[in-house]
């Protein structure tokens, strides 16, 4: 499949201040593709240069063969957007906003757009300023989807979206691939990311460290058992183990944090031949596992790596 | 400066206190300036005081034939200019707060409500104390640098009376943002009272033995001081009224906000609430609606309401000249026939422009704020152009495929359209009330100094857009506030003090000229077109260039 969104050596900074350094990435059509990276890590600022809405210190960004600054205006007719932190009229009110940029963007199906509404439940009578933060979302994802764009940018798109609503966007991007368009979500959730991606690449302090298919992500998504025994037992033990990629033994021996991939059923047979006082098992956050895999060994990567 | 909600405040007015300061000292000096000139001889001084005595209803014409009464005199209703920031200020301070958002995080620290508005109340009553500080120290180097016969107590106390004014009507704007779901209407609502408390004040010094009724205005109160009189001086009573005013005011408005509902409003009695919507969602979509259909129709939406306050304030303030210069014309007359050697002649006319026609002297001379008024609109609007962008309100539209150069100027056509609408119903007021009033005025004149503002208007709006590029809202309203302020000074103090032609040329004033008198001379006007043309043209090339929300 061929690129429609193409990101080259892309640098940005504020002043002195690092906003990415040397980005590339290529995204297919049809494809979904997360973007992933703790808070800060470079994700809105490189969604914003493909937004034209600032402008990279060197680098290449295009989206459907145009460069997204010189011809940002014929790209934005192909686009759908989701800014992370959307701020709209707040003397308008939701069904006056999704119709003032509906007519922005030259007219949309109605039928499809009340649609939506629907979908999503929006009351359309209320002020923007009096909606919840659920709702204001609402209103940023409809008019993000509403003209059925070839393209759609999502910054972060689901924060504050209780779980029906996030269930109904997670429809949406679905029915967004399935009819062939392209979506480029950031997130800093990875489970989001596993849920409605096919690709990701991963972004931290500006550097993209990692890119690929979303099956290869299992490698770097471990968790971790603390398992406290009544007495110590031999932490080796649990090293041989399938699933097990490390082994700390904790207080006088008688606790192990174990750092697991895959499937934990070795664990639990092994440690069911000790005396169990407790087991509790941790989802390492997104940050956590940065840490621990650019961090570790002291050496962050600096280009990209193909999984 | 973070160490309290008071220094934080007190750190968001920095900007505020040194404009408004400055600002409003130079407003004040300005008359001082003008007026010595006005006073260099006896029968001048005489023929001043005359003339002061036909405008009594703008304020007490005492003295006003010295440095200090004529500014006092002078400065009359515009304490309404100096209210403004208060007025602003104290309905941003807890309702803005709200519409932001923000006030959620900071009632969640550990101090009660009552503390949070305290220390709030207590940073703009600070500001309030330091603009009052540099007010009294500009007039008094204003009155020394033109022999006025009062002294730095007489300037720090006249500071001090305007600052109370100004708490008594923050504390209005507080109070009654406790009763409005927005700040807007608790500005406009305070804005109206103030108006409104102008003229009740007004009513004394027209009509006799209405003093009784008066005294419900705070403005009575601030005005039976006049330190820049020695003669005259303070009168504690006064001061002490508006110091019990404000604080029972602010406490009121302390006292409602530590009640209610965070994000909502003190419940009213069921009769003065307004109709409550439909409680089922709707799901219907106004597909019709005109605002929605361009970035200019939906620029224009949004400006409808402004524009028409203003427009009815505009309208209104021509037609009372007009009326009010047919009512002064006659007794001005008998002063000016009783007056052989034409000295009070020259006093109106070193104020109002030379002229052969009294009414349109007279007008000259009231009409000499209009433009002001108008460019402080354009200044307001400015003000919403940089907050949109400040606020990321633009990212959204230029996700769509606008052109961003058609987005500042659809939204600069809104604000010239609004002008336009300023100006000719202003226009067609003033006719109507020429009719009603039979003022002799050449029509033609008056059409060019009504319309011919509309210029002058767009090019403080271009230069705003212009320095919008670079600045955010804060430096840009006031960088362009302090441009209005210094072309006023240039203009209107400038040719007094003997400031080079090259000196006035710097004021767009200077082009506009006295249009009622002489008509508006197209070559000047091309001038400001021209300079506006310019500035607009930079300002979309920097806004198609520029990184938005950074």
């Amino acid at each position: 499949m061929t690129a429609i969104i193409e990101v080259k050596s892309l640098s940005k900074s504020y002043g002195g201040k690092r906003g990415i350094v040397d980005v590339s990435f290529e995204v297919a059509e049809g494809e979904v593709f997360g973007f992933l990276g703790p808070n800060g890590a470079g994700k809105t600022t490189t969604i914003r240069i493909l937004m034209a809405l600032i402008r990279a210190d060197k680098g290449m960004a295009r989206i459907a063969g145009r460069d997204c600054w010189d011809d940002s205006v014929a790209i934005k007719r192909l686009i759908g957007y989701v800014p992370g932190e959307p701020a709209l009229d707040p003397n308008l009110t939701g069904g006056q906003i999704l119709e003032y940029f509906a007519h922005l963007r030259g007219g949309v199906d109605q039928g499809y757009l009340k649609g939506l509404v629907e979908r999503f439940e929006l009351d359309t009578s209320r002020k923007f300023r009096q909606y919840s933060t659920g709702n204001k979302r609402k209103v940023v994802l409809i008019q993000a989807f509403m003209h059925r764009p070839r393209v759609l940018i999502l910054d972060e798109p689901t924060s504050g979206l209780d779980p029906l609503n996030q269930l109904e966007f997670d429809n949406l991007v679905k029915e967004a691939r399935d009819e062939g368009r392209t979506v480029f979500l950031s997130s800093h959730v990875l489970s989001e990311v596993e849920k409605t991606c096919t690709r990701v690449g991963i972004i931290r302090e500006g550097t993209l460290v990692r890119i690929g298919d979303i099956a290869d992500l299992k490698d770097i998504k471990r968790y971790e058992i603390t398992i406290h025994f009544a007495r110590p037992v031999p932490a080796e033990m649990f090293a041989r183990l399938e699933g097990v990629a490390d082994v700390e033994q904790l207080e006088d021996g008688s606790a192990v944090r174990l750092a697991m991939q895959g499937s934990a059923d070795a664990v639990i047979k092994a440690a069911a031949q000790y005396p169990v006082v407790s087991l509790t098992s941790y989802e390492p956050s997104l940050e956590d596992i940065f840490l621990r895999y650019y961090e570790s060994d002291g050496s962050a990567p600096k280009e990209a790596a193909r999984v | 400066m973070f160490r309290s909600i008071f220094l934080k405040t007190l750190r968001d007015y920095r900007v505020a206190i040194l404009g408004w300061g400055i600002g409003m000292g130079l407003v004040i000096v300005s008359p001082m300036a003008s007026v010595a000139a006005l006073i260099s001889t006896p029968a001048q001084r005489a023929a001043l005081a005359g003339l002061a005595a036909q405008f009594a209803w703008n304020a007490d014409p005492i003295a006003a034939d010295t440095v200090g009464g004529y500014a006092t005199f002078k400065i009359g209703i515009f304490v309404f200019l100096i209210c403004v920031w208060p007025l602003l200020a104290a309905s941003r301070m807890l309702r803005g707060e709200e519409d932001r958002g923000s006030l959620d995080v900071l009632l969640s620290v550990p101090r009660s409500r009552a503390q949070v508005a305290v220390q709030k109340v207590a940073a703009m009553w600070t500001a309030l104390l330091a603009m009052a500080l540099i007010i009294g120290v500009l007039a008094y180097l204003g009155g020394r640098a033109f022999k006025a016969d009062f002294g730095l107590d007489g300037g720090l106390l006249f500071g001090l009376d305007l600052a109370l004014i100004c708490a008594v009507f923050g504390g209005i704007a507080l109070l009654v943002s406790q009763f409005t779901p927005e700040r807007g209407p608790a500005a406009g609502i305070t804005g109206a009272l103030l108006g409104i408390f102008i003229v009740v004040d007004m009513v004394h010094r027209v009509i006799p033995n209405t003093d009784w009724f008066s005294r419900l205005s705070p403005i009575y109160y601030y005005n039976l001081s006049k330190p820049l009189l020695p003669s005259y001086g303070v009168s504690v009573g006064g001061l002490l009224v508006l110091l019990g005013l404000a604080v029972v005011l602010s406490a009121a408005g302390i006292w409602l906000f530590a009640r209610r509902d965070v994000g909502a409003t003190v419940r009213l009695p069921a009769w003065p609430r307004l109709p409550q919507g439909a409680a089922a969602p709707v799901r219907a979509l106004p597909a019709t609606d005109w605002s929605l259909r361009s970035v200019y129709a939906r620029s224009l939406g949004t400006i409808a309401w402004p524009t028409f306050w203003w427009t009815l304030g505009f309208a209104a303030f021509a037609a009372w000249e007009i009326v009010a210069v047919h009512q002064l014309a006659g007794k001005l007359t008998t002063i000016l026939a009783s007056d052989p050697n034409g000295r009070a002649l020259q006093v109106l006319q070193s104020v109002g422009g030379k002229a052969s026609g009294l009414d349109a002297l007279l007008l000259g001379a009231l009409f000499e704020l209009l433009p002001v008024l108008l460019m402080a609109f354009a200044v307001t609007q400015v003000n919403g152009w940089t907050a949109d962008q400040d606020d990321g309100r633009l990212e959204i539209v230029l996700s769509t495929p606008q052109p961003r150069v058609n987005v500042l100027l659809g939204r600069f056509a809104a604000l010239a359209t609004a002008t336009v609408v300023v100006g000719v119903v202003t226009l067609a007021a003033s006719g109507v009330a020429i009719a009603v009033s039979g003022v002799s005025l050449d029509t033609t004149n008056l059409a060019e100094a009504i319309l011919g503002m509309i210029p002058l208007g767009l090019l403080i709006a271009a230069i705003g857009y212009l320095a919008a590029g670079w600045l955010r809202t804060a430096a840009d309203t006031g960088l362009i506030s302090f441009l209005l302020a210094a072309w006023f000074f240039i203009s209107f103090v400038g040719p007094d003090l003997k400031w080079s032609e090259a000196t006035l040329r710097l004021s767009p004033f200077y082009y506009y000229g006295t249009p009622l008198l002489h008509g508006l001379q197209l070559g000047n006007i091309a001038v400001v077109v021209a300079v506006g043309a310019v500035a607009l043209a930079l300002a979309s090339l920097r806004f198609a260039r520029k990184d938005i929300a950074v």
